[in-house]
């Protein structure tokens, strides 16, 4: 390797008739045994003062071998043959992105002068960093490392570009499991939160954990190298996991136990269940109900609920008077509308076909089967701090293991209250970024256009006024919907497949990058930022928390367990000392639901004493009284006669 | 009229009829203009090392030693104007000694160059005179040839050009040995031009043009008939050039198919004991010096590498020379 020392240079521009230096590429030469290589950023300076900075994109080697015959010939027919006692003469041509000229003006072909590697500053200058850090008011945010022929420098991205207003949203392809794409998330929000600018004012994230326990331990600290600190100490981050996080996850079926893989008794009781009920359903229903579920009809008809019905206090012909809250009273509500329906011998109610609304009513009624432990049937709430979101605090909802429907749900309904409150500026900080695995599952180029896509192009076309911003990834950027990844202004390359890399969408990049993409190593990432001309190749430490296979690992999930030993893990999880045998004398005999209701308020309030706190609001007479909804006009219902009635 | 089959007949049935005779086919260049005559066909030498001169078969090539030069040198000349019918020749000449450094590859350890002015001084007015002096290249003189003539004052004037090359290789070789005085140093072409270096023991002349036969009879048959890998007996050339010096042909590559010069090369070496006992182990590292073939040249069959290099070195050097 030829040693090059700060000054030296390590190339010539070279330009001919068929090979010209233009103003935005150009070639130059090198030692055959440089440090040089794809993705290292160069200067070139000339004797009038004029610089231009640019990032190798190819290279060449080529040697003054007329035809390989002529190999053939001299090595007499043998490859193994004696070598030759001279080599020939090679050439290293490489090929050069213009990054930035200085100055800026007259664009020029780039001078026919020496190249010389650049400098930790030159770095700077040519990415355009000079201009956001360093300045009176800094907005860089550290990303990665530059480390290429030698030289070693922080890369900082714009807050302005990348979190609002200038422009906004993060999306990150590659493939799984060799991309590092979660890993490279957690970094960055982990840079951002410790260098977000005080003058942008305040920032929290929230992350959908949509697979596996990927995102279930970032308030446990991973074992790093000596190497990663040492990317730590130069981007200036201290490698420490996240100190507010927030876990929300829906309850299994059961109604008890967390459908959570950060289920470890060490840890459960930092998850809080993720509980909605019908209002929190019914605003979103156009997720959960398809195009061919939903008619202009049926549309009508939820609407007239949403508006008239729901959480109002609603007196029918038949003089009931109904208040709906939850899916039970909007059972019973149902019941009493078709009934009464029945006996008048009419189709139409309020201009409601009894068709549409025994079709609504199915489709309703069955959501919370479907996303039963997200959606309850009595109405208990429990949900994210919307308007009270804190400076720097991360909020992890853990939907892996709902089905598709109620990530769907939770998405939707999350991300739009987000937008509600920001648009209020309620929400309790300023910026909110919402990261979102498998981009290509709720945005796909192709297929339906459902609400949630409608909702992500949304947020990827306005959400940077509003501070909301998307960071986003899936292995194949292809597959998501052009105009949802087009709108990222930051672009993040890991590991690519060679498949993805001939599809049209990367056309930009020379043959060496797209190789060099197809096979970068674990830590290493190509960045697109506006204010980088060319991508540029960055490396980044393993993130400061717990990975989600360490962490199922040191943190093994406990089992399901009957309701009763669920509520006791959950009360003990909040005060180690309480008796469990205690728990189980005072639920004994009580509907699950009242104790489900009580565990959920202790949960919440987190008091000092456990077990009064939850006695209390359990109540000591909890013992629900059945009511039947009689009415005066109608005869009772055949199906309360039916002894095989459900 | 003859078709262009039948002349492809033709050749073929010619080819037919040296093989018949025991003689060896062969496909040389087609030439379209009659050459210039040879200046020198002939010179005298004397037997040194077999009498008459016999065909050594070399074995298998060895790596050259450490310690290896290659030394040639360019020129370029052009008349750039005319005052009356007297040319104004503007010549530049250069000199370089590559040698071979870590990694095989080659690189200059010498190098000397001159640009200057020729003109027949005498026919010059002195007006013309004194402005070319005034610049800062050196100014030769010329032949005057007697009769002003466009073409011979041109001619001429090269002739000077040549010598000015001859002038800086030396001044090359001097450079170099100063620096690795043990080495051995190839040259392109003969020894005779560096007069005062063969002395020095290790300096190898590589000639691949044959104009002047040194040999006759069965020497010269054995000499052009010569296999590859083979060298003839030493020979000592007496006449032809300034100095004496011991030589041997080199078949570099087979003959047949082609030319009976194809692959021929002839070294010298200033005369001494050592010259003609190292013929072989000389003969079999310039063998192995075939390789890398110097492909993009149309010498080569005769030309290594090395040589090459320093060729293309200078005029890369020198570039288009406006």
């Amino acid at each position: 390797m030829i040693r090059i020392s700060n000054g030296d240079p390590i190339g010539r521009v070279v330009a001919t008739e068929a090979l010209p230096a233009g103003p935005h590429q150009f070639h130059f030469w090198t030692a055959v045994n440089t440090s040089l290589g794809i993705g290292a950023i160069v200067r070139v300076s000339d004797e009038y003062d004029r610089t231009v900075y640019a990032v190798v994109l190819d290279g060449r080697a080529y040697s003054d071998l007329a035809t390989p015959l002529h190999d053939v010939v001299a090595s007499e027919g043998d490859p193994a043959g004696r070598p030759a006692p001279t080599r020939r003469t090679e050439i290293r041509l490489w090929t050069a992105a213009v990054l930035r000229h200085v100055p800026e003006e007259p664009v020029q072909p780039v001078p026919l002068a020496a190249v010389h590697l650049a400098t930790r500053e030159d770095v700077e200058v040519a990415l355009r960093i000079d201009g956001y850090v360093g300045v009176e008011q800094p907005t860089g945010l550290p990303i990665g490392l530059y480390t290429a022929g030698g030289t070693t420098a922080p890369i900082s991205l714009d807050a302005d570009f990348l979190l609002g207003p200038a422009s906004a949203h993060l999306n990150i392809s590659g493939i799984s499991g060799l991309a590092t794409k979660t890993s490279a998330v957690e970094f960055f929000l982990s840079c951002i939160y410790q260098t977000f600018p005080a003058h942008k004012g305040s920032i929290a994230a929230i992350c959908f954990n949509v697979k596996g326990p990927d995102l279930c331990f970032l308030d446990q600290p991973a074992e790093l190298s000596d190497a990663d600190r040492e990317m730590y100490r130069q981007l200036g981050i201290e490698p420490r996991p996240f100190d507010r996080v927030r876990y929300y996850a829906p309850f299994k079926a059961d109604g008890v136990n967390l459908n959570t893989l950060r289920s470890h008794p060490d840890l459960v009781e930092t998850v809080q269940p993720l509980m909605w009920g019908l209002r929190e359903v019914l605003d979103y229903h156009e997720v959960l109900l398809n195009r061919d579920d939903i008619d202009a009809k049926s549309d009508a008809f939820i609407d007239f609920l949403a508006d008239r019905v729901v959480e109002k206090e609603f007196r029918d012909e038949w003089g009931n008077t109904h208040r709906v809250q939850t899916f039970a009273d909007l059972e019973r509500f149902f019941r009493a509308i078709l009934d009464g329906l029945e006996q008048g011998r009419g189709d139409m109610w309020r201009t409601h076909h009894v068709a549409t609304m025994r079709k609504v009513r199915n489709r309703l009624l069955n959501i919370s089967i479907r996303c039963k432990g997200l959606v309850t049937d009595d109405g208990t709430v429990s949900d994210l701090p919307f308007g009270k979101f804190e400076d720097r605090a991360l909020y992890v909802m853990d939907v892996a293991g709902m089905d598709q429907l109620a990530q769907d749900l939770a998405f939707t309904r999350v991300v739009s209250k987000l937008r509600e409150h920001l648009e209020r500026r309620d929400l309790g900080v300023d910026h909110v970024v919402v990261f979102v695995d498998e981009l290509n599952k709720y945005a796909p180029a192709d297929g339906p256009d459902t609400y949630v896509r409608r909702m992500l192009l949304d947020i990827s076309e306005r959400g940077r006024y509003l501070g909301l911003v998307l960071f986003s990834a899936q292995q194949f950027r292809s597959q998501v919907h052009r105009r949802v990844v087009g709108n990222a202004s930051t672009t993040i390359y890991g590991r690519m497949d060679m498949d993805e890399l001939a599809t049209p969408g990367y056309q930009v990049l020379s043959p060496a990058t797209k190789i060099k993409l197809a096979t970068l190593p674990k830590g290493e990432l190509m960045i697109r930022h506006p204010h980088f001309t060319q991508p540029v190749f960055v490396r980044f430490p393993r993130p400061p928390v717990l990975t989600g296979p360490e962490g199922v690992q040191r943190f093994p999930p406990a089992a399901d367990v009957p309701f009763e030993d669920a509520v006791v893990r959950q009360l003990t999880a909040l005060d180690r000392s309480l008796a469990p045998g205690r728990v189980k004398e005072i639920i004994g005999g009580r509907q699950e639901h009242d104790v489900r209701r009580a565990l959920l308020a202790t949960r919440r309030a987190r008091p000092e004493d456990v077990l009064g706190y939850f006695r209390a609001t359990l109540g000591s007479s909890m013992v629900r009284e059945h009511v039947e909804i009689v009415s005066h006009s109608t005869t009772p219902l055949k199906q309360v006669e039916d002894p095989y009635a459900p | 009229m003859t078709t262009l089959q039948e002349l492809r007949t033709t050749h073929h049935l010619l080819r037919d009829a040296v093989l018949r005779s025991g003689g060896t086919v062969a496909e040389s260049a087609v030439h379209t203009h009659v050459p210039q005559p040879v200046r020198n066909p002939f010179a005298s030498a004397v037997a040194v090392e077999h009498d008459p001169i016999r065909s050594i078969e070399l074995g298998e090539p060895t790596r050259p030693p450490a310690a290896v030069a290659f030394l040639d040198g360019i020129q370029r000349y052009g008349a750039v104007g005319w005052i009356g019918l007297t040319p104004i020749v503007r010549g530049y000449v250069a000199a370089a000694v590559l040698t071979r450094r870590k990694g095989d590859a080659l690189a200059c350890s010498a190098l000397a160059e001159e640009e200057f002015i020729v003109v027949p001084i005498q026919r010059l007015p002195d007006r013309a005179r004194h402005e070319l002096e005034a610049l800062s290249l050196t100014l030769y003189d010329s032949p005057d040839s007697e009769v002003p003539h466009p073409v011979l004052d041109v001619q001429l004037a090269a002739q000077v050009v040549e010598r000015r090359r001859e002038v800086v290789e030396s001044r090359a070789v001097t450079q170099y040995l100063a620096k690795a005085p043990g080495g051995w140093l190839v040259v392109d072409g003969s020894i005779g031009a560096y007069k005062s270096q063969t002395d020095h023991a290790h300096l190898l002349g590589l000639i691949k043009t044959h104009d002047t036969q040194y040999l006759t009879g069965s020497d010269l048959h054995t000499a052009l008939m010569l296999p590859p890998g083979s060298r003839t007996s030493v020979f000592a050339r007496t006449a032809g050039e300034e100095r004496a010096a011991v030589t041997w042909y080199l078949r570099l590559w087979p003959w047949e198919g082609h030319d009976v010069l194809h692959g021929l090369i002839r070294l010298e070496r200033p005369p001494s004991d050592d010259a003609i006992a190292e013929a072989t182990e000389v003969s079999r590292w310039i063998l192995s010096e075939r390789a890398p073939l110097a492909g993009r040249d149309g010498r080569w069959d005769r030309l290594i590498y090395p040589i090459h290099q320093v060729e293309e070195y200078l005029r890369a050097r020198v570039g288009e020379w406006r």
